[in-house]
């Protein structure tokens, strides 16, 4: 039987005016309300303009949190109420799931490869892009183009790119092979070859927003540094060395950050391209399959915060070592 | 010190070697944009090929016969096993879902991000931080308590969970962006009109509303593309086939007619039409693209 369109349309489309509706009417009646209790004026309409995200962080942040991390104690299935169980998720993924050190440790090898890889191809392109040549715009617009790709296009095209039997790598490579007199590589399906495979695919994004980010910032390094290094009589990898990194380190640090956090939660593309179980899991794949799959959404609240503790460590850890090697400009210490 | 004064310092062998590094500027680009393009041709095509030219070495980047039938074959073959899920039903339901979410998120941001610009209230900044920090936040953590909303809520398998969720102030890194504009804006052009008897309103819609009209499209255009693009929201949310979007098509497409022997013809084909719409809009749009991601990353 089908349903139309306008029918499954139709009770979203009131049930978004009505909460944009009631939404609007809440920050009008707290503005109001705060008035009258004898707020001052430009207080209560502050207040009543951040009503939105106030509830949104009470609603679809704290209240999840809370509850993800209570739920990551007890065995839930959906169906039955949540039973309480203490600390035998963790306690069962660090000793009996065969699925997670392997997910945990591609995860961490792809984010370990990916990041720096994209960071210093992202900051080549960027060199490259701010250079004073003829039709330099036109580049820029091409380089963008991987980026605005959907990624299930990318993770399928890069899946088609790297098929082992047909793909266009192993037809360029064909030659080589012949000459090694080796079989070709078998991307995406040979357990040493995934995160290979992986991070060729990552390094086409770096052509992204990262190197557009540093392009940017490069373009805001006064070029008065240039010059004076330049009548001290460094030359062009001495002013690299010492006028633009230190100058680009505030954004690269921005960079690698989101990278990381990015990196770290790959979840498109891995779950668009099937790799052999050995090869392990890539994290966010397997929390989905635990608890969509599954419907074990005890266990698989309890591997998200893990992930999430990996994410806060190794960022806390890069904040860390930042005092070392970021420069900002106008701080005194 | 100005650039002419050191240009005019400059011996004639730096110019030579200047003039041969723009050469080697040039290769370079040259050889970076065949990394980028070569990928995208292969899937061009890929999608105009029929079966049997897919395997053919040395390949055809011009398919002879050229297979335009692809194009709607693939659908004809979708919806051979999901019925009612036509092209026009998946391009619908995608808009649909992008256009909600995204006026819904634009209307909230500007409000939020209006709020922590221009008022001064008691925990502001506290709050601003908090804001900040949430944009650390792992999406998974979220993601199972919030599908257990909507389940209590009976609202899994309809479009409330990709666009409602839109109307609470949207993304942490929107509000950020949309307030570093507002602080950009010269305080008087609020006074005089303060002055001239306006509230509070008339001087958002009327004066600061036009004067972020360029930032409220960059993010408008980044939104758009979030939501265009956004897959793993309408996989958890979506069961039925008649409602998937375009994202979730092709995944379906994937997983049921092309597991054993994939079809990459009928794949590369919808996924240029999927990526058509998105490229169009860059090349309308590209200065707002690029504006949008550069804010508030420099100067960190």
């Amino acid at each position: 039987m089908e349903v139309s369109a306008w029918e499954t349309y139709l009770p979203t489309l009131l049930h978004w005016l009505a909460t944009g509706g009631g939404i609007i009417a809440l920050m009008l009646l707290l503005n109001k309300v705060l008035q009258m209790l004898g707020v001052k004026r430009e207080t209560a309409t502050g207040y009543a303009l951040i009503l939105p995200w106030i509830l949104g962080l009470l609603i679809w942040n704290l209240y999840p949190f809370a509850r993800s991390l209570y739920l990551s104690f007890t065995e839930y299935n959906i169906f039955q109420p949540p039973k309480w169980v203490g600390f035998q998720h963790y306690v069962t993924m660090f000793t009996k799931d065969t699925d997670f050190w392997p997910a945990l440790r591609l995860t961490l090898l792809y984010a370990a490869l990916n990041v720096p890889l994209g960071l210093a191809g992202a900051l080549g392109v960027a060199l490259l892009l701010n250079r004073d040549v003829k039709g330099i715009g036109i580049w820029r617009t091409v380089y963008y183009l991987p980026a605005v790709l959907p990624v299930v296009a990318v993770a399928l095209l890069w899946r088609w790119m790297l098929s082992p039997t047909s793909g266009l790598i192993n037809f360029v490579l064909r030659p080589i092979y012949q000459l090694l007199n080796v079989a070709p590589l078998q991307w995406f399906t040979e357990p040493g070859l995934v995160l290979p495979s992986f991070v060729i695919m990552g390094m086409w994004g770096i052509f992204g927003a990262n190197a557009v980010i540093l392009l940017a910032g490069l373009k805001n390094i006064p070029r008065h540094l240039y010059e004076v290094a330049e009548l001290d009589g460094a030359n062009g990898w001495q002013q690299f060395w010492n006028v633009t990194i230190p100058m680009l380190s505030s954004t690269m640090f921005y960079n690698l950050i989101t990278g990381i956090i990015a990196a770290l939660q790959i979840f498109t593309q891995a779950f668009f391209i099937p790799i052999p179980r050995r090869a392990g899991t890539f994290f966010n794949v397997l929390i989905y399959r635990e608890a969509f799959q599954f419907r074990h959404m005890g266990y698989a609240s309890a591997l998200a915060w893990i992930n999430l503790v990996v994410i806060l460590a190794i960022t806390l850890l890069v904040f860390r070592s930042s005092a070392a090697w970021v420069y900002y400009e106008g701080e005194t210490k | 010190m100005t650039a002419t004064s050191v240009q005019a310092k400059l011996s004639p062998g730096l110019r030579a070697r200047r003039a041969s590094s723009n050469v080697l500027t040039y290769l370079l680009l040259a050889l970076c944009s065949l990394f980028v393009f070569v990928p995208f041709a292969f899937m061009l095509s890929t999608s105009l090929k029929t079966e049997e030219q897919l395997f053919v070495w040395p390949i055809q980047w011009i398919p002879d016969p050229t297979a335009w039938e692809n194009y709607s074959q693939a659908f004809v073959e979708l919806g051979s096993i999901a019925p009612g899920l036509t092209f026009w039903r998946i391009l619908s339901n995608t808009l649909f879902i992008t256009i909600l979410a995204m006026t819904a998120e634009l209307i909230a941001v500007s409000l939020v991000a209006y709020g922590f610009a221009r008022f001064r209230f008691p925990g502001r900044d506290k709050l601003f931080l908090v804001l900040l920090s949430t944009m650390m936040l792992p999406s998974i953590i979220t993601l199972i308590p919030t599908f257990l909303i909507w389940r209590t809520l009976k609202l899994i398998d309809t479009y409330d969970p990709l666009t409602i969720g839109s109307w609470f102030g949207g993304g942490a890194w929107a509000v950020f962006m949309l307030r570093q504009f507002f602080l950009s804006i010269p305080k008087e052009m609020e006074e005089a009109a303060v002055i001239d008897g306006a509230d509070t309103f008339q001087i958002y819609y009327k004066i600061m509303l036009p004067l972020v009209k360029p930032a409220l499209l960059a993010l408008g255009v980044l939104i758009f593309q979030a939501n265009w693009n956004n897959f793993m929201g309408p996989l958890i949310y979506l069961n039925t086939t008649v409602k998937f979007p375009m994202v979730v098509a092709l995944k379906f497409f994937q997983e049921s007619l092309s597991h054993e022997a994939p079809k990459w013809h009928y794949m590369m084909a919808m996924s240029t039409v999927m990526a058509a719409p998105i490229l169009a809009l860059y090349f309308m749009a590209q200065k707002y693209f690029i504006e949008g991601l550069t804010v508030g990353a420099v100067k960190g």
